[in-house]
């Protein structure tokens, strides 16, 4: 045998999405269930207008975690005694765009701890004793975070890249100081009990589950969306922030771009995959695998509702930050100067394509394919675009891509070390 | 129930196959019988740098990412005080991809002065990033040898310092690769849409000739029974003081340590745990605090970790803590609470294995560590514990001759 010769491959060619059953309640709230599950866990997720763009960041982050926070004939105690009892979980993910308080927990108890979960959500009374508990908690983690070179260098380059929206507001830590009770009850009010948008269930429950589910989604009203038109012009800028003890520099090099509603998006996805998505990309060959200035280095493109970002995101020995800068602006220029081989393009169309697959891999995976499109008003079909695209890219066209949305000049480069 | 078969390879290669007829993708886990805790204490972190260096080209394969992304896969590795874990996930009809490359790495290294000059860098980044450039970040490089003193869990996998890996030479490298990187200290996990016989067949031919080699018999010196309260204070640049407590208790699967789990779940897992309702939520004495245990396979730590609230001093909130330990020692818990936390452990055990990468990687771990059918029968070792099980080992490790205390305070800046 020759351990030499690799054994023959084969592309993956298409990729079988299972849609969940669609459902749409009296009040208009959206339903989707994936209920073809081999196991006994569930989880169930109730998806709220209720993310930050709607208030400030901090009013949406401690609403969303105060809502097991206890009611007029209820402790927080009891909540949590009662959710734990029936060996279930729940949780709060507070983004930009969405709140997403979820039910997880065993097949035969979800039903039980979902009502729990509604119950608290809906009767909250924001108790000053529980605010002020959180408060604490929250502020003491905020300075911890904030001693963290990532967090400076990721707050500098959001508030830069997004100073004319609310992508962009950070939360101070004086800003825990400013709490008014009365702002928490009326968000919750407006985008909790009015602001239920849909709901999303992974876990094999019976018919009878799922109506029991549904009717606690009932419970809530659906407000129409109202859209903002914000400005997401921004002129980019070189942020420095001093922390002189630090041992190495957090670097973010990015700018405003798109989501994936833009025609170039999937091909430029490829572009971004040979750049730093991915472990045998440019950066990571050039600054960790050939200098060894990091342990890792990455790009990305972030997607927001109505726009996205694209960022190069990494943490260097503080001796090395210049050094980096230089290798990230090399190994641009050079997919912007020479077309990519064939070989190399070749094997991340197949990373891409394989990765598709694997994150398509089981019944949650498949849900979270699905609201991926769901939110952005598009459907399944677009993952066959997506791989169709991805196979039909030239070296021309990274080249050409590389040209028109990777330019030094329009980036905002934070360091912060 | 997780479904498996097992078979063994004349080199004696262990091998664990489990059909997942519900996944597009095949994975191939291999985990190595070797951990931080088999360093020499003058080489420490070299189990986790060694790791590194196994992604830098084999002996017929120049380069190990590219083939498998190529195919559509992707990987990655860890190191703990007691394994190291390497897997691959591809689109199964790629499967022999991942199995080559494995394969390949397992016979022998490339060993280039290159991969060793740059993943030392890279290590040293990694130590800034994760341990020394982080608030608390250093907390286990000071816990653990307060904690041990005579076993090798008294370094963490990083290593002790910087300088023990800036100082690992080639020659140790083949030594290490020699003494712990051979069929018969490895368990190899195979896991998708496919049949016995194929997976059989493709073992056979790819790791069927790799040389057996002796293995080697480990001697560790055990950490004797702690007799003495152990504390320390550090002063570092954070912005608020943390406490650690840990207490030594059975090392996993050990007897005890189901009742130690549970023990430190009815302290401090969630919001319905004593030391949360108490502590934080009564007295406000804290704003974070929370109880685990170290899942590891000699005698492990049953740790506490506590923000104390601006104001509360070390002597309220110790004096509340011991309150609470004691009450366990005490009285019996109920079975009320007792079933709690099981039903909690069943639906952290049921979620942890969905999918099929947990699943190989849990086989290949309960395998090392006695049977891969403790995936399928680890649940009824927490049911049969009692409530005076927990009362009893909670009188044996939560005494203060068996605990270990560091106390960072924040530096005051005066200016």
């Amino acid at each position: 045998m020759n351990r030499t010769i690799a054994p023959e491959t084969s592309t993956v060619t298409h990729i079988d999405f299972q849609s969940p059953e669609i459902d749409t309640l009296a009040n208009k709230v959206k339903v989707f269930a994936m209920r073809k599950t081999t196991d006994e866990t569930v989880r169930v997720d109730f998806v709220f207008d209720a993310g930050s763009l709607k208030t400030s960041k901090i009013i949406a982050q401690l609403t969303g975690e105060l809502l097991f926070s206890g009611s007029a004939d209820k402790t927080s105690d009891e909540i949590e005694e009662s959710i734990d009892r029936l060996g279930g979980f729940t949780g709060v993910e507070i983004s930009t765009e969405k709140a997403t308080i979820s039910a997880i927990g065993l097949r035969e108890h979800i039903v039980s701890i979902a009502k729990t979960v509604v119950d608290a959500m809906i009767n909250v009374n924001f108790n000053p004793k529980e605010i002020n508990q959180l408060l604490q908690s929250k502020k003491k983690k905020m300075a911890i975070s904030l001693e963290k070179v990532s967090t400076q260098a990721r707050r500098a380059f959001l508030s830069d890249l997004f100073s004319n929206s609310p992508y962009g507001d950070l939360t101070h830590l004086e800003d825990y100081d400013k709490i008014d009770q009365k702002d928490l009850i009326e968000f919750h009010k407006e985008k909790y009990l009015k602001g239920l948008q849909y709901i999303s269930i992974v876990g094999a429950i019976n018919e009878e589950g799922l109506d029991a589910i549904k009717a606690l989604g009932n419970q809530f009203s659906k407000d129409e969306v109202t859209k903002i038109d914000y400005d997401y012009s921004y002129t980019p800028n070189n942020i420095h922030v001093e922390k002189e003890q630090a041992l190495q520099t957090a670097i973010r090099v990015g700018r405003v771009l798109f989501n994936k509603q833009h025609e170039d998006f999937i091909k430029f996805s490829v572009v971004n995959t040979i750049l730093g998505g991915y472990f045998g990309s440019r950066l990571m060959s050039s600054i960790r695998e050939d200098k060894g200035y990091t342990y890792g280095i990455g790009s990305g493109v972030a997607q927001l509702k109505e726009t996205g970002y694209f960022f190069i995101s990494t943490e260097v020995g503080k001796e090395f930050k210049d050094l980096t800068l230089e290798a990230i602006k090399e190994e641009i220029t050079l997919l912007q100067t020479e077309e990519v081989s064939e070989n190399e393009l070749s094997l991340v169309k197949n990373y891409i394509i394989g990765q598709i697959l694997e994150q398509s891999d089981g019944a949650q995976a498949m849900m979270d394919r699905f609201i991926s499109v769901e939110t952005y008003g598009l459907n399944f079909s677009y993952y066959d675009q997506f791989i169709k695209e991805v196979n039909e890219i030239t070296p021309k066209e990274v080249k050409e891509l590389a040209v028109l949305y990777l330019n030094w000049e329009d980036f905002t480069v934070v360091s912060a070390g | 129930m997780v479904e498996f078969e097992r078979f063994e390879l004349d080199n004696g290669l262990r091998v664990i196959f489990h059909k997942d007829v519900s996944t597009p993708m095949a994975v191939v886990n291999t985990l190595y019988d070797v951990g931080a805790r088999d360093e020499s204490p003058e080489r420490t972190g070299f189990a986790h740098l060694f790791e590194h260096l196994m992604f830098g080209g084999s002996i017929n394969i120049p380069n190990f990412d590219g083939p498998l992304q190529e195919a559509g896969g992707s990987n990655n590795a860890f190191t703990s005080n007691d394994i190291t874990n390497y897997y691959d996930v591809v689109p199964v009809q790629n499967l022999e991809t991942a199995l080559w490359l494995e394969s390949d790495r397992m016979l022998s290294l490339a060993f280039t002065e290159k991969s060793l000059e740059v993943q030392r860098s890279v290590v040293i980044e990694e130590f800034k990033q994760r341990y020394l450039n982080q608030p608390y970040g250093d907390l286990w490089l000071e816990f653990r040898p307060l904690a041990y003193k005579v076993h090798p869990y008294r370094w963490a996998t990083i290593g002790k310092n910087i300088e023990h890996i800036q100082e690992a030479t080639m020659e140790e490298v083949k030594d290490f690769f020699n003494t712990h990187y051979h069929p018969g200290n490895a368990i190899l996990c195979i896991a998708g849409n496919l049949e016995l016989d194929e997976v059989k067949r493709l073992v056979q031919k790819w790791y069927g000739d790799i040389p057996s080699r002796e293995k080697k018999v480990r001697k560790l010196p055990q950490e004797p029974k702690q007799n003495e309260f152990r504390t320390k204070t550090i002063e570092r640049d954070v912005p608020s003081d943390v406490y650690t407590y840990g207490f030594k208790m059975a090392g996993k699967g050990q007897e005890g340590y189901y009742e130690a789990d549970l023990i430190s779940d009815v302290l401090g897992r969630g919001k319905s745990s004593r030391l949360y309702k108490r502590l934080k939520k009564e007295l406000e004495l804290v704003t974070d605090i929370n109880a685990y245990v170290m899942g590891s396979t000699d005698t492990g730590l049953l740790m506490i970790s506590i923000h104390p609230s601006d104001g509360a001093t070390l002597a309220q909130i110790e004096e509340e803590l011991w309150k609470i330990l004691d009450e366990l020692k005490i009285n019996l818990i109920e079975k009320k609470e007792l079933e709690k936390i099981i039903n909690k452990v069943k639906t952290t055990k049921a979620f942890s294995e969905q999918g099929v990468l947990n699943k190989s990687i849990a086989l290949a771990m309960n395998e090392l560590l006695d049977d891969a059918n403790l995936i399928n029968t680890e649940t009824d070792f927490y049911e049969k514990v009692t409530v005076e099980g927990i009362q009893k080992y909670a009188n044996e490790i939560l005494q203060k001759t068996n605990c270990t205390q560091l106390i960072i305070k924040a530096k005051k800046n005066d200016e």
